[in-house]
């Protein structure tokens, strides 16, 4: 349980991580909480032969409220994430999502950005950032870009970014008047990585009905999963049972790659999947404001 | 004379560094100069090896020795039956058998070289069901042996059919649990060397001193006095000790190579190769008169032993001896069949057979309730065994019987707790599925919630004739006063808090303060045999013989005898085999018994149980330390949770899935509800201070109450253990289905 020989380095700005990824390529990466990247590692499935450690780059550590949206830096904590008053502010959806992410003692050390680079789709903040039509910053020796997340994730621990690039930001637009927004997932133990997980956002209209929904699930596929037959089928509608009914009903019929393992089969998985869809958005939409 | 020190919640000498990390576990007794083991596997569940080519391992830069059958001097071990190879040469049985044994200067150079250890298998068909491998032609899994069947222990009392066919009401039910792994903290490790009088010296973690030294002993064809076992600090035992997993392997390779040896086993090795708890199926029929009276208990009940016997033969009687429970049932025909199967061997776990009997037996005593319109607790009050009551096996109890009283504080816990809302406390006559229909309609509320209770009983000692004794020598040196007072008894602290108990009994008998005791207890040539750390009994058999010693030395010491000294074997009430043609016995001579209610939620869409609350009741005689007490029942109930919800150790085709953490769960601080412990002191007959063993009754309750509290919050019976969100899950969906 070490990892193979590999060689360390610690950057100390944006830009000089950027400038050592153009200089490793394929051979190199980025150190944030290490929560995933050093169990990898140290079971070798992971064996990058240049660990850049972003860590001492405290500038991409931040929570702000900017011009209505909210900047997160990809090296805020997930515990620091959990507490930040402009985070509370945002939505409940972000909070309860990071509450999700393993226990304490990992969150202290887990990062946003990592858990977003990463890309597995077992990660609650994956499927937040569909829910919340965010936007990542990518940073390479060559400049900068934006990706939204739903051009983003790839595959399985896949992304849309390109060799030489860091994640550096996210930005969260804000949620429009008269919305609500919740997380809820199920797991076989506390902490552990959920059997499936639902990131609901549900905006009425002045006539009460349903003017816009955000359906996205992590657990349920080979990455985080936006429903978007889902939210079609939702607007216009009044919001209540039924219409939570045929939302779950849409995400269950999109559930097409559920994992089965020691931990739960397809079936069980899908089945979570519409019923969590359901306790999503029926939270989701006691929380308007 | 000071306040007496039984009953005092004296802290554990050894908590300090346990916690502070200064305790010398196995592992931290290898030396750099130390050769290391590593094992060679089959990692194939039956196959016949065709041949075995080690030249290339010894070729590896390092490598000492590479041992296979051929050196073993006795290669078979077994703690009833030597069963086992050592290291297998013709065949192998399970994915974990050993068939060879690389000793190198590193274990980085065992590990390579291991992997260079060929062997060309001839794979056999594997059994791996238990029922299956009952079947004609089912493969063998020892082909000398004639068929699968380990062990078949019968038991009749009356006239079952009889009973059955008179009776106004017969339930039937199958019951299925599955394996569990201890999980201990420590993973098999120790170190093996001779010491200045050519003795095979192994230090290492087990639960029985002198029974390891003779297993290594006749493996080596040594006289047991040639062999010295040591025990540094046990990281948990929970049965998974008894058997020897790598020790005799240690003293193997010491003794051919005359150089101190080393090993350090990784997670998956321990969940792979050492032995688990049975998984039992049984099938059973209750009958019952409309008054409540129980009348006839009739069930089969197949164990899969695995490759080898193990204790596989005992614990099959344990579970056809409590497949009726703590009731006094006149008619019983019960068999119990233990099966040979390709899967990884099973033997004592905390409980040893009596969790999975009673999780059949409670069920089905709520079910009887359920269907005759009586309250479970009135049920049970009919049925359940009293003073003087008749056993299956057609003998009174013994003396001290008091799962009554345990029933009755449990239900008053209820009260004062308030915890009213007990459906299960009336007759449930307008059919709780009706619940279940407006429930799932009402999607705001899918959490129910239940409340269940159970009993429960274990056997204290050893059983069904096996010879139960345990042997401590107190010396005392002083002068005017006893200064100091040495107490040898070979009884393991697997982490229960043995050896604080056994000193605080002597020193409360010595009347001495508890700081002049010292304790001898981990060498099996400086402290007497006292038997193993299992079957609840080590307060009761070394506590007993470390009083009866101590009084004895304490008279000499009174003639002036200086020092004093006194050995004492101890030798429990007898017990009897059962008879080959009327299964008549005195299988025990004490039994613990213990009491539970559960508060449960579950959540009906999703098939999650969330446990809220424990009430655990326990008569343990007397407490001797009762901050200990507690923990054991606060430590077998975590085990319980999980055994009864969480823990799967899955295997397919004789391959194990859950090798490790990740994929087999344990319960977490967080998964654990508030537990109540109630500890009832009613006197022991025999223990020593009236104190009687209790540390594996928390595990026997518990998974029925939280079955029958799942039932009374849904309508739904589950019958497989573990009850995962799933089957959970599935038992709703048949209910919904049927109504």
């Amino acid at each position: 349980m070490k990892p193979a020989p590999f060689r360390y380095v610690a950057a100390q700005s944006v830009e000089e991580a950027v400038s050592l990824l153009a200089e490793h390529g394929d051979e190199a990466r980025v150190l944030a909480g290490g929560q995933s990247l050093v169990p990898l590692m140290n079971m070798r499935l992971a064996r990058p032969a240049v660990l850049v450690d972003i860590n001492p780059v405290e500038a991409l550590a931040y929570v702000q409220a900017n011009n209505g949206h909210l900047a997160i830096g990809a090296m805020t904590r997930d515990a620091a994430l959990e507490r930040a008053s402009a985070a509370v502010a945002h939505s409940n959806l972000l909070i309860e999502a990071a509450r999700c992410v393993g226990h304490p003692a990992i969150r202290n050390r887990s990062t946003v950005g990592g858990s977003i680079a990463h890309a597995d789709p077992a990660a609650e903040l994956s499927a937040v950032m569909l829910a919340l039509d965010a936007q990542f910053v990518l940073q390479s020796k060559a400049g900068s870009r934006t990706v939204a997340a739903a051009d983003f994730f790839q595959g399985y621990l896949q992304t849309s970014m390109a060799e030489g690039e860091l994640l550096t930001a996210i930005q969260l637009p804000q949620l429009a008047p008269n919305s609500g927004s919740a997380f809820v997932e199920y797991a076989r133990r506390e902490g552990d990585y959920a059997l499936a997980g639902v990131a609901a956002v549900v905006t009425l209209a002045a006539n009460g009905s349903i003017a816009d929904a955000r359906l996205a699930l992590c657990s349920v596929g080979p990455t985080a999963l936006r429903v978007s037959s889902a939210e079609v089928a939702l607007r216009g509608q009044q919001p209540g049972a039924e219409a939570w009914a045929s939302a779950a009903a849409a995400v269950k019929a999109a559930v097409t790659e559920a994992p089965s393992d020691i931990h739960g089969s397809a079936s069980y998985r899908r089945h979570l999947a519409g019923v969590l869809t359901e306790r999503a958005l029926a939270l989701a939409a006691s929380r308007l404001k | 004379m000071t306040e007496s020190l039984i009953g005092a919640s004296l802290r554990r000498p050894d908590a300090l560094g346990k916690v502070t990390g200064a305790t010398r576990y196995p592992g931290d007794l290898i030396q750099p100069g130390m050769l290391h083991l590593k094992i060679v596997y089959a990692g194939r569940p039956h196959a016949r090896i065709v041949a075995l080519e080690t030249a290339a391992a010894l070729a590896h830069p390092g490598v000492v020795a590479v041992f296979t059958a051929a050196d073993v001097p006795y290669n078979a071990h077994g703690l009833i039956e030597a069963d086992q190879p050592v290291l297998c040469g013709e065949v192998v049985r399970y994915v974990g058998d050993k068939v060879a044994l690389v000793v190198a200067e590193t274990a980085e150079a065992a590990e390579a070289a291991a992997r260079l250890v060929k062997v060309e298998y001839a794979d056999l068909p594997a059994v791996t069901d238990a029922r299956a491998a009952l079947e004609p032609g089912a493969p063998l899994v020892h082909g000398n042996h004639g068929s699968n069947l380990l062990y078949h222990c019968p038991i009749r009392k009356g006239d079952a059919d009889a009973a059955l066919a008179e009776a106004d009401l017969v339930l039937e039910g199958e019951f299925e649990t599955g394996w569990q792994e201890h999980a201990y903290l420590q993973p098999e490790a120790g170190i093996a060397f001779l010491d200045e009088q050519g003795r095979v010296v192994v230090e290492t973690a087990g639960q029985w001193l002198h029974e390891d030294r003779r297993q290594i002993a006749e493996m080596l064809e040594l006289p047991e006095e040639q062999v010295i076992v040591r025990y540094a600090a046990i990281g948990g035992a929970f049965g998974g000790r008894e058997d020897l997993s790598m020790q005799h392997l240690l003293a193997l390779a010491a003794w051919k190579l005359r150089r101190p040896v080393a090993i350090m086993w990784d997670r998956a090795e321990s969940m792979v190769a050492h032995f688990k708890r049975h998984p039992v199926t049984i099938r059973c029929s209750w009958g019952a008169m409309r008054d409540g009276r129980i009348v006839a208990v009739k069930a089969q009940a197949w164990a899969d032993g695995g490759a080898y016997a193990s204790t596989s033969a005992e614990v099959i009687k344990c579970v056809a001896l409590f497949a009726s429970g703590c009731y006094e049932v006149p008619n019983i025909h019960v068999d119990g069949y233990a099966v040979y199967t390709n899967n990884v061997p099973s033997g004592a776990f905390r409980g040893f057979g009596a969790p999975q009997a009673q999780f059949a037996s409670e069920s089905m005593v709520t079910r009887l309730a359920h269907a005759l319109g009586i309250d479970p607790v009135e049920l049970r009050r009919i049925n359940l065994y009293r003073e003087g009551s008749i056993e299956p096996t057609q003998h009174p109890l013994p003396g001290g019987v008091t799962v009554r009283e345990c029933l009755d504080a449990c239900i008053k816990e209820l009260e004062r707790l308030e915890i009213r809302d007990w459906n299960a406390m009336q007759p449930i006559t307008q059919s709780p599925i009706a619940n279940l229909q407006s429930l799932t309609a009402n999607l705001q509320s899918p959490i129910r919630r239940g409340v269940g209770i159970a009993c429960g009983i274990k056997n204290l000692g050893y059983s069904f004739g096996y010879p139960e004794g345990a042997t401590a020598t107190v010396e005392l040196e002083g002068g005017a006063e006893i200064e100091r007072a040495l107490v040898r008894v070979g009884a393991a602290d697997v982490g229960q808090g043995t050896h604080l108990i056994l000193r605080q009994i002597a020193a409360e008998v010595l009347g001495v303060p508890f700081e002049r005791v010292t304790m001898i207890t981990d060498d099996s040539s400086e402290a007497p045999n006292a038997g193993s750390a299992s079957a609840s009994r080590l307060t009761i058999m070394a506590g007993r013989a470390v009083h009866d010693a101590a009084l004895a030395a304490k008279r000499e010491w009174d003639d002036e005898e200086r020092p004093a000294r006194a050995t004492v074997r101890y030798r429990a009430p007898a017990t009897t085999p059962l008879d080959h043609q009327t299964t008549a016995g005195v299988p025990n001579y004490a039994y613990g018994y213990a009491a539970q209610a559960v508060e449960v939620e579950v959540n009906t869409l999703t098939g999650q149980v969330q446990v809220l609350r424990i009430i655990s009741v326990h008569d343990v005689g007397k407490a001797v330390n009762r901050q200990q007490v507690e923990g054991q029942i606060e430590g077998g109930l975590a085990q319980a949770l999980g055994y009864a919800l969480m823990e799967h150790f899955q295997m397919r085709d004789g391959y194990v899935l859950t090798p490790g953490f990740s994929t087999y769960l344990l319960p977490t601080a967080l998964d654990m509800p508030e537990v109540i412990p109630v500890v009832l002191e009613l006197g022991d007959p025999n223990g020593p201070f009236g104190a009687r063993g209790m540390a594996e009754l928390p595990l026997v309750p518990l998974a029925p109450a939280i079955a029958s509290a799942i039932y009374n919050a849904t309508g739904a019976w589950v019958s497989q253990q573990p009850m995962t969100p799933e089957r959970v899950l599935r038992s709703l969906r048949e209910v919904e289905r049927e109504t």
